[in-house]
């Protein structure tokens, strides 16, 4: 869907106004959602798309994933957890998979930033440096 | 073997596991060559992301919520959801002496069908120009070997001189010229075994040219034996907007490695008309601001700081130089147009070609009146300086009176002199393409026009009598011309041996 200008802007503004102590308050953002299906302002199909995807943007940032080789046990989980959210902040949205690809090891993606300690990654590593 | 065991356990005890940081994002949009990517937050300007199956792209655009990058290779293969990730290093491409007599692409990758080039060094194709400290001023001649330039438009070693006409003026062929030029002093030069010689290395970079434009160039080159001392690389019509865009600045850092290591070097840009035609496409496709023509608001920064790498070092930075010869295409002889007026205010003077004077048979096209070079006689040899510092003006002044003159009135013997002397200059400088003069030549033959010894000689009859003229010099009097080579001076003995020798060709060409 194509959005102007405008309705960027406008979509930019609602988001950073569901913001409080730097922190996005999901209820605020439905909130400003459901107002703008109801009160359709000009142009609120291009500023509830945008709205979304800023939303969808910010959730991806603060989501982390833990993939391993076998699966963690639960003190494992609650230890990775804890120092995710020391660096991170509390609201991280952490998920667990296991992942046999990766041999051994781990590789956690947080937002765009990804730790890669599995044998897979330093294998390929290693074929990259021939 | 107990020990090697126990040293191989302690290895692997104190061994530690490295994690590998990556910054990644996801491909949200892709067409012509370029892509939208979600994430990648750590991108920085210019830095090369990785696309996987070897292609790889450069960031240009970070914007809040996404990275505009370009794609550097086949972006068909990259699909919607394919994960990006970043390098953390800029785009460089391969540079040495290994290049020169190869043809590449914008990436440095051969394209000759020769194999692979060893190169062993690399240089980044964005850098910044050198500063004010580390410059030296022009002193040191580029012989063109075009007699309408260096006698009248002289360029020097560093210096930044643009060759501006409408199309099939003579614009690349007066580019070509010099490289033949200087790949003639080079092997005259290694074959008299002068170690005070400092040979120029040529590098011919084609921007959205015709493939068949490109092959006639190399064919040339290699006819005339100069493609040993060059680097040819080339980004064709249809090669993307990407590498059309990057191909320029490839070119300059392959130059500027020879500068940078103490030796001379001559780039060609042909052209940077294209080159502004890329750039407004991939400026226009990652949605920037148009400005005037539609062209983007820093497309007088794209030329500046490719021209501005193009410099002559200071002794204690090596001594090198990189001479520029931008080509511009005008359309209709505009010089007011856009990217012309960017141009022009960025290099060090302009070689103008006309229209008429090309069909008029002034071959090169060049105006005299509105060529400039602005470093002028301080990249001249004092032989040259002696023999043609009233050149221009005789010429300008001929201009004038040939204007006056053709409304039929009488005229004063002087001002019959002037247009008979005009006219004979104008044919002296007529001058085969590929054909390039050596210096000491055309000091020969531009003391001959100063002493009057064209004079008489019919105006239709003055390119047979130069041509013979100079095979009487080099093939009966090479020793003149040595003397003048190394003196670099017209001494009055000089002077008065080149006289002799006038005078005993004119009494056999009679």
């Amino acid at each position: 869907m194509k959005v102007s200008k405008q309705q960027r802007s406008d979509a930019k503004k609602l988001f950073k106004s569901c913001f409080k102590d730097g922190l996005l308050d999901e209820g605020k953002a439905f909130e400003v959602v459901k107002a703008l299906v109801e009160k359709k302002p000009r142009g609120y199909m291009g500023i509830a798309f945008h709205f979304e995807r800023l939303v969808r943007l910010d959730v991806a940032n603060r989501t982390a994933t833990v993939e391993s080789a076998v699966a963690l046990d639960d003190s494992q989980q609650a230890s990775i957890r804890g120092k995710l959210t020391t660096l991170y902040g509390s609201n991280l949205i952490l998920g667990f998979a296991e992942n046999k690809d990766l041999i051994g090891g781990m590789r956690i993606k947080v937002g765009s930033n990804v730790f890669d300690g599995s044998v897979r990654g330093r294998l390929s590593e290693l074929a990259s440096s021939f | 073997m107990s020990n090697v065991l126990e040293e191989i356990q302690a290895q692997i005890a104190g061994a530690k596991t490295t994690v590998a940081k990556e910054n990644v994002g996801i491909v949200r949009e892709i067409g012509d060559g370029v892509a939208k990517i979600e994430g990648l937050t750590d991108a920085m300007l210019n830095e090369m992301l990785d696309f996987g199956n070897g292609v790889t792209g450069l960031a240009l655009n970070l914007e809040e919520t996404e990275v505009g990058a370009i794609i550097l290779g086949d972006y068909t293969s990259i699909k919607e959801g394919d994960e990006v990730r970043t390098t953390g290093k800029l785009l460089s491409v391969p540079v040495g002496k290994e290049l020169l007599g190869r043809v590449v692409n914008s990436l440095g990758q051969p394209l000759d069908g020769k194999g692979d080039i060893p190169t062993t060094a690399t240089y980044p194709v964005e850098k910044i120009a050198p500063g004010i400290i580390k410059r030296r001023s022009v002193s040191q001649p580029l012989q063109t070997g075009i007699m309408a330039v260096d006698a009248m438009i002289p360029i020097g070693r560093g210096q930044r001189e643009l060759i501006i006409g409408d199309r099939s003026t003579g614009k690349t062929t007066i580019g070509i010229d010099t490289i033949i030029s200087q790949a003639r002093a080079n092997k005259a030069a290694e074959e008299a075994g002068d170690k005070d010689f400092r040979p120029v290395y040529s590098i011919y970079v084609a921007v959205g040219q015709k493939q068949s434009n490109v092959a006639q160039t190399i064919a040339i080159l290699e006819k005339a034996g100069a493609l040993e001392y060059t680097i040819v690389v080339v980004a064709s019509a249809s090669d993307s907007a990407t590498n059309q865009y990057l191909v320029p600045f490839a070119g300059c850092a392959m130059g500027e490695w020879f500068m940078d290591n103490g030796m001379d070097a001559l780039i060609i840009y042909d052209d940077l008309s294209k080159h502004a035609i890329a750039y407004r496409q991939v400026s226009l496709v990652l949605r920037r601001p148009s400005g005037r023509e539609a062209f983007p608001g820093d497309v007088f920064y794209l030329h500046s700081r490719l021209l501005e790498r193009s410099a002559r070092l200071g002794e204690k930075y090596g001594d090198g130089s990189l001479t520029a010869l931008p080509i511009i295409e005008t359309q209709m002889g505009d010089v007011s147009a856009y990217i012309p007026t960017n141009v022009i205010s960025i290099t060090d003077g302009q070689i103008y070609l006309e229209t008429d004077l090309f069909y008029q048979g002034i071959r090169p096209a060049v105006s005299v009146g509105l060529s400039v070079s602005r470093v002028g006689s301080a990249a001249q040899i004092k032989a040259m300086k002696q023999v043609a510092g009233k050149i221009k003006l005789e010429l300008a002044q001929f201009r004038e009176l040939a204007a006056f003159a053709q409304f039929g009135s009488d005229l004063d013997a002087k001002t019959q002199a002037q247009l008979n002397r005009g006219k004979r200059i104008v044919e002296i400088f007529k001058q085969q393409q590929y054909n390039p003069l050596a210096v000491e030549m055309q000091v020969a033959i531009l003391g001959g026009v100063q002493h009057g010894a064209f004079d008489d000689v019919d105006v239709e009859k003055i390119k047979d009598f130069q041509t013979k003229f100079q095979t009487y010099l080099t093939d009966r009097k090479s020793d003149l011309l040595a003397t003048i080579k190394a003196e670099g001076k017209l001494s009055d003995e000089t002077t008065e041996a080149l006289k002799a020798v006038i005078s005993e060709f004119k009494e056999s060409y009679n």
